[in-house]
Order: C-alpha cells, then structure tokens, then sequence
C-alpha cells in the first residue's frame, strides 16, 4: 500500500523550497537526496557521530534522526549555508588555518556544531567548546586543533 | 532508499483525537514527540508501526508555568534544552535544569522532549532520577479523562511505563520546592559517554549540618530508578558527618539491586554507587570528603 505523501515547505540556507515527501523521508535524505546538499554526511546513522548535523531554526539537531516533515515550516542550515557570498564563515576559514580536519568527514557536523555554540557563547573556555561538541565525533584528527580554530574563530567573530 | 518502512503520518490537535487514534490502531502506531529514539529505532527496524502519531500539534502538552502555591509545570513536548534554559526553572529547581543541560549532548537537547524521555522510559538517562527527588508527578490524558502518577508509580520496569493503549503524557508537575539543597550527580564510564551508568538525586532540607529530611534516588544503574528508603532513614535527623555520609552511602549500596551488563557489572555498580553518594552528601553538608 502506498502511503500519502505530504507536501512540505522548508527554508534551507535562506531559499524557500516546497517539497512532497513520505513521511519515512529522514531529514538528512531530503537534504543530500532531494536537494543534493551533500555538505551534510551520513556517517554512523545512529545518532552517535553527529556528521549530519545541520541547525533547525539555529539550534543544532540531528538530521539523520529527524523525519523531514517534523522540519517543515521551518528553517534549515547546512554547512553549504555557512559562507555568505563566496567568503567563507570565520569558523571555515579557522578550521583551514588551525588544521581541524584531516579526512574532512566530521568537519561538516563538527563546524555546524561549533556555529550553535558561538551564537550562545561569544566566549567559550576550551572545556565549553568540547562540551558544545559532546555530540560529534572526529575519529582522524583528534579534537586539540578543533578545538583551537573554535576558540579562534570566537575571537574573529566576536573580538578578543 | 528508505532505511524506514512507511507509515502514515497522524497529526491530532487535540489529546480526544490522539487518543482515539491510539484506541484505533493499538500496537500499529507509535507516539512521536521529539522522534530521538524512536527514529533511531525506526531505522533499526526494532519497531515497524504502520501510523505514527505525532503530538506535536497538541498546545496543552507545551509551555513552563511556575505558581508559587501550586509549583512548577513542564509541558510534556518541553525540550531537554528548554529545561535547562527555562529562567523558572534555573531560579527556582537549579537541580532540573543543570541536569537538563547535561543530557546526553547539545543536538539531542535541542530535539528531544522530557515526556519522551519519560515514556519510553530508557533506564540509562537522568531525568526520571532527578524529577523523583523532586517529588515530581505525570499528568497521563486519554479521550476518558486524566489521572496524575508519581514516577515511581509511572515506571514499571526496564522500558515500560503504567501509560493505557491510548493514553498520553500531557505535563509534569513539581510541587514547590520544600528542600535547602537538591543534588543530581552522573556518573559516565568514560567522558565520551552519553548515557549515564549511574546517577544520584539527592533533596535535603538542611537545619546547620542537621539533616531534617532527605530524599535520596538511585538510578541509571537499576531497571527503574527508586527512591532508596534505608539510606534515607538513616540520614534523617542526623547530624552529618563525613563517617555518616559514608554509612549512608554503604547502606545505600547494598540496598539497590543493580543490573549487570557490559556497561558494568553488578559489584562494580555498588562500589561506584557508594563513592558517588558519599561524596554527594559531602558536598550537599559543606564537608570535605575524606
């Protein structure tokens, strides 16, 4: 039998999309598979490594544990969302510099993660930004120059 | 591809129309609130409904309202992160919301709901712990009227509640604050973990180092969290000392019945159990523990 599907409508990075999609539709599908934001990955898909992490009306969530529709009305980012008009965000641009990635496969979720944080912590101690990060996991690099490009990146965005 | 099995989507507005649904469909349909565990569990296919019924829609389960008279209420779709930002609840049950803004980590704070929490009733988390030692009840709500259960009455065991085919949790009830301090203290295996091995609520109305009342709940490492009667017996009306804390907290150790699994065996249980109520006490009394 198949099931009705339901038109949606949701911001992602700013654009306006209106969507049909079965309620089985898992946000991180919509986003990659719908709307080919591959920015936001797919990694454990059980909740755990935080990869999928996008911002639902500016808080952090985890798209690969919400259904599409429980988005709908709403508004999305993705780490496609972060640069404004071709220059990256302060939190990219200190993840290059300080070497907060190696395979690049957590950055994503990590740097979504890290833009939640800074918008209710203009200036976190180190112990803050790993508490703020408590939901991604990084299995190449480690987390000491992630962490020190957040704290960078706090201080560019919100002076020192 | 669809790792999920399709369902239909059900959006009541109201808890007559959820609860008619649920009387509908039975063991068909599943509640969904905020959706973190049961998406994951959707995904593993560990459940398959053929309806979901999300409750998103119902007004009356939102919101946080604080009566002096009365006490505090949490709307059951309140997220963790809502809790633990609430100004209410922060001044009033610092207890509740430093435990919220522990939960598990920031985006499952930012999704999931305390009445989820509650009713899919995870041994392995903190908030039933911390609202027992506030003496905290559930409004349950179906289409043939409501009735209010203490945790301890709503959970029955490892992942079951005392919730009817069609009933849902519609708000949590605090009755105002009667103690001087009030203590929820995790214990995680590794810093990394989500899921709490062991927790410890405590509630004390203190007169100097005089302990004139105690409620003192073990959970996280027992199938339901429980209120732990001997350790509060012996702790009430005493003056309180280091060597009393650590009484207490042997008479609290050997009093639980701990569940052992690889997370932690029973005896390892006990031993963490008694350090973490020992020092829990200590620093409820102004005592530096030995």
């Amino acid at each position: 039998m198949a099931m009705r599907k339901h038109s949606i409508s949701v911001t992602v990075n700013g654009m306006a999309h209106q969507i049909e999609v079965p309620a089985r539709r898992l946000l991180s599908d919509l986003l990659r598979d719908d709307l080919n934001l591959t920015g936001t990955k797919r990694g454990c898909e059980t909740g755990i490594c935080g990869a999928c992490s996008v911002l639902l009306d500016g808080e952090v969530v985890k798209s690969c544990l919400s259904l599409a529709i429980q988005a709908r009305g709403r508004s999305i980012t993705t780490v496609e969302g972060l640069a404004q008009g071709g220059d990256l965000h302060p939190i990219q641009q200190a993840f290059m510099e300080h070497g907060g990635l190696q395979c690049g496969y957590c950055t994503p979720g990590m740097m979504i993660a890290a833009s939640a944080l800074l918008k209710h912590n203009a200036t976190p101690s180190c112990h803050e930004v790993r508490s703020g990060l408590n939901g991604n996991l990084c299995r190449c690099t480690g987390y000491a120059s992630i962490v020190s490009a957040i704290m960078s990146a706090a201080e560019k965005i919100y002076g020192s | 591809v669809y790792v999920v099995r399709d369902f239909e989507f059900l959006e009541p507005t109201s808890v007559h129309d959820a609860s008619a649904m649920l009387a509908e469909y039975g063991d068909e349909c599943r509640i969904i609130a905020g959706g973190t565990a049961l998406v994951l569990a959707l995904r593993q296919r560990m459940v398959n409904p053929t309806h979901l019924i999300s409750i998103g829609q119902i007004e009356r389960a939102r919101g946080i309202t604080y009566d002096k008279k009365v006490g505090l209420r949490i709307g059951a779709l309140t997220l963790h992160a809502e809790v633990a930002a609430s100004p209410v609840i922060r001044k009033g049950y610092p207890m509740l919301a430093d435990m919220a803004a522990r939960v598990a980590d920031p985006q499952v704070r930012n999704q999931g709901t305390i009445g989820g929490n509650l009713c899919y009733a995870d041994p392995a988390t903190d908030p039933p712990s911390s609202l027992m030692a506030n003496d905290a009840r559930l409004v349950l709500a179906s289409k043939r009227g409501e009735r209010i259960l203490t945790i301890e009455e709503f959970l029955v065991d490892y992942y079951t509640t005392a919730l009817e085919p069609d009933e849902i949790v519609t708000e949590i009830q605090v009755p105002p604050v009667n103690y001087t301090v009030g203590r929820h203290v995790r214990h995680l295996r590794t810093a990394a973990e989500h899921r709490p091995m062991i927790n410890v609520a405590v509630t004390v109305k203190q007169n100097g180092r005089q302990c004139d009342d105690v409620r003192l709940v073990v959970g996280a490492t027992t199938p339901v969290p429980a209120r732990v009667k001997t350790g509060e017996d012996f702790l009430r009306g005493k003056a309180v000392t280091v060597d009393v804390a650590a009484e207490a907290a042997q008479i609290v150790a050997t009093s639980i019945r701990p569940i052992s699994d690889m997370r932690g065996s029973e005896s390892y249980r006990r031993r963490v159990v008694a350090t973490v109520v020992r020092r829990t006490i200590c620093e409820m009394f102004g005592l530096e523990p030995s």
